[in-house]
């Protein structure tokens, strides 16, 4: 007989921490795996967030490079401006700030990792507490009892019974479809992201980019794409919501690759496209419908990658916990409804994940708006910045007049920065620090201030001899 | 560049997807999502290439972008399909 106290449909990092919490709090436990072992069907997302040192140590020191060679410290990140010329029109290098509170995040701002090192590797945990693992095995249905949720089975019609199932399948979840749910997303909470694999070798990687393992390009002619440096290689890739596209989403990845700058940088490092991958990634403003009577979804399941940037890997290993616990609880009380389950949000909304979709809505906003839109802002956007950071150190003439001659630009672009700066800034700097807008500035007031000010600014200056 | 260099799969699968031609609307959208250009219109028919499952990266735009749900997608087999080495 097929019996569990639980069952975990997927082997990603959220199902494997919810198989490790479950099994270490003493639940009979299994978790299945469609790939032939964990990480196989990976979905490629690579940068793991200092988080999980911070809240997860003893099991985040035990990633070193014995277990996962892959990996290295994207301890800098390069911002690539693209302008829609498709010149890169400058770049920016940053490591941790000042204000970074914790190692290792004062140390890096990612460890990049392929997955199909990480995901078995975290598996190993549920084994080692005890949860049993089944891989080549796709689950296609759920089993109901007298209406209830019973178990799931198999595609060879294999059945496992448990009161509880939690659905870790990824973005698209058949536990998530099969118990109600949903059945698919909505086109503005689901992108797609092509992204291509290149090898490179280690020794021209640290040569050639040192510190500066991770970049992204921002750009008026792509939504911005990000590049993520491993021990021996380097991922490309962009992505977009579903009705975000106008062309086959690889025309624009492709894009990025055929910069001159970015042929250059191949040519430098020598690098080889190796592998070819495309996934859906869930970016919402804020997780729902995440559990019912005896199903709770966790990670990309459940709709759970941080709404400005989409990291998922952190998020669906809290949620796995989180859900784990509460699946605990439910069992010692035999109360599987989802009244009962709803201690699942509590959870969750009280860890650190819970604490970044407080600004959901704002943060999904501005990021939609901004690197999202290439046409509509990043057009107008890109040379602003330039010109703010780039304009000053020019000889082209005396540096008094080239402000004067910088300022007179970016007026230019206030009739599309202000809208912008109201619309999305404002909302989010109003959430962030939990103050009435109006009690911190008058947008109003500012909104006419502003170009007055760029008015105020004097064509021409009066020469020291004549005043 | 070739996707048949840049992928890896393990054969062996059912099929895993499939069209309903009474409920698509021929709106394109899943030929435009498709990264490897596995559906195409012909004669103002929607189908998929006969060999998608030596080409399908299985990251099922092309089901979630179909807003007519013309499409039915699962899955291929358990330990098939494709291998994400590098991923
Ligand atoms: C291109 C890309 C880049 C990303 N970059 C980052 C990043 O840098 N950092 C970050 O933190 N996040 C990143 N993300 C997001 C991150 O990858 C996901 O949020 C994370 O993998 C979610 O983990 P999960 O365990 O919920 O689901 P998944 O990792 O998707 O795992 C689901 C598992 O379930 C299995 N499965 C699915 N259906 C079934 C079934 N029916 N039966 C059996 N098994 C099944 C799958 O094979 C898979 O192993 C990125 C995502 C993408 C697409
Ligand atoms: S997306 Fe759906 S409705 Fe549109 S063409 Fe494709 S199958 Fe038909
Ligand atoms: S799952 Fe992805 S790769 Fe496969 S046919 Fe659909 S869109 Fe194309």
């Amino acid at each position: 007989m097929n019996a569990y106290d639980i069952i975990i449909v997927g082997g990603g990092p959220g199902g494997s921490m919810a198989a490790k919490t479950a099994a270490n709090l003493g639940l009979k436990t299994i978790f299945f795996e469609r790939g032939r072992k964990p990480g196989e069907k990976n979905s490629s997302g690579c940068g793991l967030g200092p988080r999980l040192w911070k809240d997860f140590p003893s099991m985040m020191k035990e990633l070193t490079p014995e277990k996962c060679p892959s990996m290295r410290a994207g301890s800098a990140a390069r911002n690539y401006f693209v302008n829609k010329e498709g010149v890169v029109a400058g770049y920016i290098m940053n490591h941790p700030t000042e204000s970074v509170s914790y190692e290792p995040a004062k140390s890096w701002i990612t460890m990049n990792c392929y997955r199909s090192e990480f995901d078995p590797w975290i598996a190993d945990f549920a084994l080692e507490a005890g949860a049993e693992l089944k891989t080549s095995t796709l689950i296609t249905n759920l089993l109901k009892k007298d209406g209830k949720i019973s178990g799931v089975v198999d595609e060879h019609n294999n059945k496992y019974e448990a009161p509880i199932v939690i659905g870790a399948d990824g973005a698209v979840s058949m536990v998530a479809k099969q118990s109600g749910l949903r059945t698919k997303w909505a086109l503005d909470q689901i992108t797609v992201t092509p992204q291509y694999d290149f090898q490179a070798s280690p020794e021209r990687i640290d040569d050639i980019m040192g510190d500066e393992a991770l970049a992204v390009w921002w750009s008026a002619i792509f939504p911005a794409s990000y590049q993520v440096f491993f021990h021996d290689g380097f991922h490309q890739g962009l992505g977009n919501w579903l009705n975000k596209w106008d062309k086959n989403p690889l025309y624009y990845l492709n894009r990025v690759i055929n910069l001159k700058y970015y042929q250059r940088l191949i040519r430098t490092l020598d690098a080889k496209p190796r592998e070819l991958q495309s996934h859906l990634l869930p970016w919402l403003r804020y997780p729902y419908n995440t559990h019912t009577d005896g199903v709770i979804l966790i990670g990309d399941a459940g709709g759970f990658p941080c709404p400005l940037e989409a990291e998922g890997i952190y998020p669906a290993i809290v949620t796995g916990k989180a859900a784990a616990e509460t699946a605990a609880e439910a069992i010692s009380a035999d109360n599987f409804s989802k009244d009962f389950l709803s201690k699942y949000d509590i959870l969750w909304k009280k860890t650190s994940v819970g604490e970044e979709f407080e600004a959901g809505e704002e943060l999904y906003n501005i990021w939609k708006a901004l690197p999202f839109s290439p046409q509509e802002t990043m057009t107008w956007f890109v040379p602003m910045f330039m010109e703010v950071m780039g304009g000053i150190f020019d000889w082209s003439q005396p540096h008094a007049k080239r402000v004067r001659q910088i300022a007179s630009q970016i007026k230019s672009y206030m009739p599309k920065a202000l809208p912008f700066i109201m619309k999305y800034v404002f909302p989010l700097l109003a959430k962030i620090f939990e103050e009435d807008l109006d009690k911190m500035m008058d947008p109003q007031k500012l909104m006419s201030a502003i170009p007055k000010i760029m008015d105020l600014l004097p064509k021409k200056k009066k020469r020291r001899d004549e005043t | 560049m070739n996707f048949n260099d840049l992928t890896k799969h393990i054969s062996g699968s059912v099929d895993y997807i499939s069209i309903d031609q009474n409920k698509c609307n021929r709106c394109g959208q899943c030929i435009l999502v498709c990264i490897v250009n596995l559906w195409r219109k012909i004669d103002n028919i929607i189908s998929i290439s006969e060999d998608y499952k030596e080409k399908c990266l299985e990251c099922a735009a092309c089901y979630q972008v179909c807003e007519a749900d013309a499409i039915e997608f699962q899955y291929p087999s358990g330990g098939t399909g494709i291998v994400f080495e590098k991923g």
